[in-house]
């Protein structure tokens, strides 16, 4: 039985090698695009999963409410609530507080930068870290140091480092460290996997910090372990009544949220499980993947999967046809109905088997271009694999051979034979064929459709006005001093760096749960309007470094005595003014921009009066609404800034250069610190990474579908003309020239297309227009990329058809007539 | 003279063999004529009808169609002479099979791009005249080989042409089928037609006003058919 099969199987390849090789090679690209975009999706689907008992771990977000904004989820929260909490909910079994933190080493002279934090003690012990070396005890002395295993080799060279000391650079304080333990992390895809570093929280800092011991403020994240999942919603439904007893206090006091902190402020449990698709929607974290993009991936590698199929199934139909002749001799002789059903699924059967051994080869290449494409750490589970390519195979092979099995073995032997030529395999059977390469091209093209939006998207994020000029600007990192005298030093020096024509010192949209944020309230000729503003600061330069654009009144003037912000510490009933951002406007209820100039908005005992308007500038991520904005002046240092960023505005000289230079200036003052200057594009990359990434995904499905479409019409189409040589052959003797004959075919093949593009668009248009409604700023969704796939699929389509039309066409009649 | 044929020869190359189809053909018929072309198979007869149907093309020689040298037309020119001036029936009937034996007449109209209503006056005319009107709907799979052969005609006549081309249009019928259609034959040469059909009847032969003998690729007799 199987001789038989394998011995037919090969007998149709070397007959049809042309429909048994599309019909292979399609499926392999089918099967090899579905192994490596569902790896990528399993990838996604258990980030964080590897941890110990993860359905029990949660980290509390704050929401914050405030006026004038809107509601916003943030991952940080104050470790001020943290003992209240194990206080009032003792299903809380264990916590972790985590400050992440870049923190420096120095290597042969130079500062190297680890990822990692100051971190709970506990911390190896509630998520089920694998230690190499040591206990999991091993931070519970305040000395104690844990690197992961990459780390110890890149400060050793070996991950046998255990008693080792490391002196740790924290932002130019030092500290020293005894290795006391060496990860490799927890099991799969986390987000600890890059953690590098891990130091005991220190007792001075949790004294220093604000954060430690204000509600308004926060450091870092802090992570739950219950006692059992469930008890999730139980605490999660007294959260607020938390917040309501444990963070209100007087108006002015500084640790407490006010009287009434539950109305703009509230705790959640974020689940672990699955966060990255959490994370896609709280803010400053540059970790998040939406869900249904992740599911819009897999469903590429599901439909890439069915197109192969319905390729498979089209050509095998098409091929059965040829062997109506064989089939129905074969009924004569006696073969039954039920055998022939055996004889065709087997074939198919172990064609697809060919198919599916070919697409793990094409799997094993995707995956490391798809881990690189997308800059996960995927690699191919052959357990995985295993599971599912059986499945698979059967799937696709039964399809394959059953309906093909099923119009051949039920043909009529007389009729067949009776029949001057081959048969069509009949009206129904044409139909189905039609369907399915319809079918296929509505994937194809809305998958293209996809693509193209995706891409015009991120490319009109990254080109879209943020509000100041990007180009000969380099930001640098904060800077940690908070000496007037360092702060001077650096401004100086990075002035003198040749080529640099402007140096500016701004706060640059510093986290909106910073005591930078405060509600101003304008009192409108309607009534009073409340709206929460987040303070930036800036110095004389600022306009000439990021030339914002103003749309209504002036910019601030040094020589005024005014526009200065005053220190509310000695003069507390000082004016000042002040610039808002144009959201800052609008939310404060002034239509036009220049209804806001000369206005007057208070906070508490501070009076301001606008003086100018300026555009929206963005520094985070574009899913992100502007968050309302309020600029200060700071000039010639007269009150010292709080990490300023600075800037510079350069000419003559290349990027790189540019930045070495500022580099080497920096580590001039300040030669402790870790500091570097990036292009504004180079800072907001991480934002746009990941649609970057998953755009690039969805071009490598694309292109796929567009090829194994273009396969099945190939295929059908040449199948085709071998079954109309002798239409053609008729249709010239009657008169028709070639180009009549060309015109004739190539509707025919294209017909599927065309109608495949009318189902498309709107199926496209659908889905792109929901996707882009995640953005802030978006694209007008314009014709351009419908056209666009569906002139491409129909381009595509006629030079896969083209060869064979013409051929066809411009036989000789005679001998087009002697052909069957 | 209607047609003009001199030293027609045709060569079929394949890889190895070289096989002469036609030798040195000369051959002249008037308009009007009912020719009638015999001799044993593979003697070149289908060869000559196709030559005489521009559906072929001659190695060597030259073929005069009234006016036109038609070995010097390109394909566009020859596409339009056959068109306005030819009919053809095959042995094998070549209808198409998605197409209505209605359809399938009308074919030999749609190229020339005659108005519809037209068209259709004619494609009931002829399927009168051949007796299948009333299986204008059917399909030619669902005909008896006596029918598609009729329907065949149909198609070769439909255009009123200068010159039917028949290829043992009688070779797969009985009798009284054949009988019919060699009725139909000589009915449409009396209207003015010139017929040239290959038959490997006798009978059939001698309807026809001339009769020309082929052999091995050569014509050996010519003869005029008292009537
Ligand atoms: N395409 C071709 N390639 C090679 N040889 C051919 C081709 N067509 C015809 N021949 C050869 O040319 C010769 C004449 O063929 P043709 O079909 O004209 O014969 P015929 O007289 O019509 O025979 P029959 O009465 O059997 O139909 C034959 O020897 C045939 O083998
Ligand atoms: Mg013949």
């Amino acid at each position: 039985m199987l001789m038989t099969t394998l011995r037919s199987v090969i007998r149709q390849t070397q007959r049809h090698p042309l429909y048994v090789g599309l019909n292979v090679f399609g499926l392999a690209l089918g099967i090899g695009l579905f192994l490596a975009l569902t790896l990528l999706v399993r990838f996604e689907y258990s980030y964080n999963s590897g941890f110990r008992d993860v359905d029990r771990l949660f980290r509390l977000d704050t929401i914050a409410s405030n006026p004038g904004t809107e509601t916003r989820e943030y991952a940080g929260t104050t470790f001020y609530a943290l003992p209240f909490l194990k206080e009032d909910f003792p299903n809380i079994e264990n916590s972790v507080r985590i400050q992440e933190q870049s923190l420096q080493v120095r290597l042969n002279g130079t500062l190297a930068s680890f990822r990692g934090g100051f971190v709970d003690p506990s911390i190896l012990e509630v998520f089920g870290l694998r230690l190499l070396h040591g206990l999991p005890d091993a931070l519970s002395r305040p000395d104690g140091l844990v690197l992961s295993e990459n780390a110890a080799r890149r400060i050793f060279g070996t991950s046998d480092v255990m008693g080792r000391t490391v002196t740790v650079n924290n932002d130019g304080q030092m500290s020293r460290h005894i290795v006391t333990a060496v990860t490799n992390g927890g099991i799969g895809p986390n987000f600890l996997s890059d953690f590098e570093m891990m130091i005991p929280i220190p007792i001075e800092r949790e004294k220093s910090n604000n954060c430690y011991s204000r509600w308004s403020s926060d450091c870092g994240n802090i992570y739950l372990k219950l006692k059992q999942a469930q008890d999730q919603a139980s605490i999660q439904s007294h959260l607020r009544d938390f917040v309501m007893r444990r963070a209100s206090g007087p108006d002015d006091s500084d640790i407490g949220l006010g009287l009434h902190p539950e109305k703009m402020y509230a705790l959640t449990l974020a689940p672990l499980r699955n966060g990255r698709f959490y994370d896609a929607h709280v803010v400053a974290s540059d970790d998040g993947v939406e869900r249904n993009v992740i599911d819009g991936i897999g469903l590429v590698g599901l439909l890439a999967l069915v197109l192969a199929c319905a390729n498979s199934i089209n050509l095998a139909t098409a091929r059965s046809v040829l062997r109506a002749r064989e089939v129905a001799i074969r009924k004569t002789l006696g073969a039954t109905r039920k055998a022939l059903l055996v004889q065709f699924i087997g074939e198919a059967l172990v064609l697809t088997l060919v198919a599916g051994l070919l697409g793990i080869a094409l799997c094993e290449l995707l995956v490391p271009g798809i881990a690189s494409l997308t800059g996960e750490n995927i690699t191919i589970s052959y357990i995985f694999v295993l599971a599912v390519l059986p499945v698979v195979i059967l799937g696709c092979g039964l399809a394959s051979g059953f309906y093909p099995a099923l119009v051949l073995s039920g043909y009529h032997p007389a009729r067949v034979l009776a029949a001057a030529r081959m048969p069509s395999g009949g009206r129904m059977v044409g139909r189905l064929r039609d369907g399915l390469v319809i079918g296929q091209f509505v994937i194809a093209i809305t998958i293209v459709i996809g693509m193209l939006v995706i891409h015009q998207q991120t490319e009109f994020l990254k080109r879209a006005d943020q509000g100041f000029v990007r180009s000969g600007l380099l930001i640098g990192s904060a800077i940690p001093s908070e000496d007037i005298a360092t702060q001077q030093r650096l401004h100086d020096r990075l002035a003198s760096v040749p080529g640099v024509s402007a140096v500016t010192y701004g706060m640059l949209a510093p986290s909106p749960e910073d005591k930078n944020q405060m509600t101003f309230t304008y009192d409108s000729p309607a009534g009073p309007i409340r709206v929460n503003l987040l303070q930036d600061r800036c110095d004389e330069n600022y306009l000439d470094v990021y030339h914002p654009r103003i749309l209504a009144g002036r910019w601030f003037d040094a020589s005024r005595g005014q526009d200065t912000h005053p220190d509310y510490r000695k003069t507390p009933n000082a004016m000042s003014n002040v610039i808002l951002n144009e959201t800052g406007a609008q939310r404060l209820g002034f239509t036009k921009p220049t209804d806001a100039i000369g206005k007057v908005i208070k906070s508490g005992s501070h009076v301001s009066t606008i003086i100018g308007v300026m555009a929206d500038m963005r520094f985070e991520s574009p899913r992100q609404s502007i968050y309302p904005g309020l600029m200060t002046f700071n000039p010639h240092f007269s009150t010292v800034f709080q990490q300023p960023i600075p800037a510079v505005r350069f000419s003559g000289v290349p990027v790189l250069e540019m930045e070495r230079r500022l580099g080497l200036a920096w580590s001039s003052v300040l030669p402790d610190v870790e500091g570097h200057f990036q292009t504004a594009d180079a800072r907001l990359e991480k934002f746009y990474r990941g649609d970057e990434q998953r755009g690039r995904i969805f071009t490598l499905g694309a292109l796929a579908a567009v090829m194994i479409a273009a396969l099945g019409l190939y295929g059908l189409s040449a199948f085709a003309a071998a079954r109309r040589v002798h239409e053609m052959g008729i249709r010239k003797t009657l008169g028709a020239t070639s180009l009549q004959v060309i015109m004739l075919l190539l509707r025919g093949f294209l017909r599927p297309v065309i109608i495949a593009s009318l189902i498309a668009c709107p199926i496209g248009w659908a889905i792109t227009r929901n996707w882009l409604s995640e953005f802030d700023e978006r694209i007008l969704l314009g014709p351009m990329p419908f056209i666009i796939a569906v002139g491409g699929a129909l381009a595509i389509a006629g030079l896969t058809v083209i060869g064979q039309t013409i051929r066809l066409a411009r036989a000789e009649p005679a001998r087009a007539l002697r052909s069957e | 003279m209607l047609i003009e044929l001199s030293h027609i020869q045709r060569l079929y190359c394949s890889d190895e063999v070289e096989t002469t189809a036609l030798h040195d053909i000369d051959l002249q018929i008037e308009a009007s004529e009912f020719v009638a072309i015999m001799g044993p198979s593979g003697c070149g007869k289908s060869t000559l009808l196709n030559i005489l149907g521009t559906i072929d093309r001659p190695t060597a020689g030259s073929y005069r169609f009234g006016e036109h040298e038609l070995t010097a037309l390109n394909e566009a020119a020859l596409a339009k002479f056959r068109r306005e001036n030819l009919g053809y029936v095959f042995q094998s009937f070549n209808l198409i099979d998605e197409l209505t034996i209605e359809e399938n007449i009308d074919l030999a109209l749609v190229y020339r791009n005659m108005p519809k209503g037209e068209r259709r006056t004619r494609v009931a005319h002829a399927m009168d005249r051949v007796g299948i009107a009333h299986r204008a709907r059917h399909y030619p799979s669902q005909l008896s080989g006596g029918q598609q052969q009729r329907a065949a005609i149909a198609r070769a006549i439909v255009g009123e042409p200068r010159l039917i081309l028949a290829d043992e249009p009688t070779g797969n019928l009985d009798t009284e089928n054949g009988a019919q259609v060699m009725d139909i034959l000589q009915r449409l040469n009396d209207e003015g037609a010139t017929i040239i059909m290959v038959t490997h009847s006798p009978s059939h032969a001698d309807l026809a006003r001339r009769r020309i003998d082929m052999l091995d690729g050569q014509v050996v007799i010519s003869v005029r058919n008292a009537i």
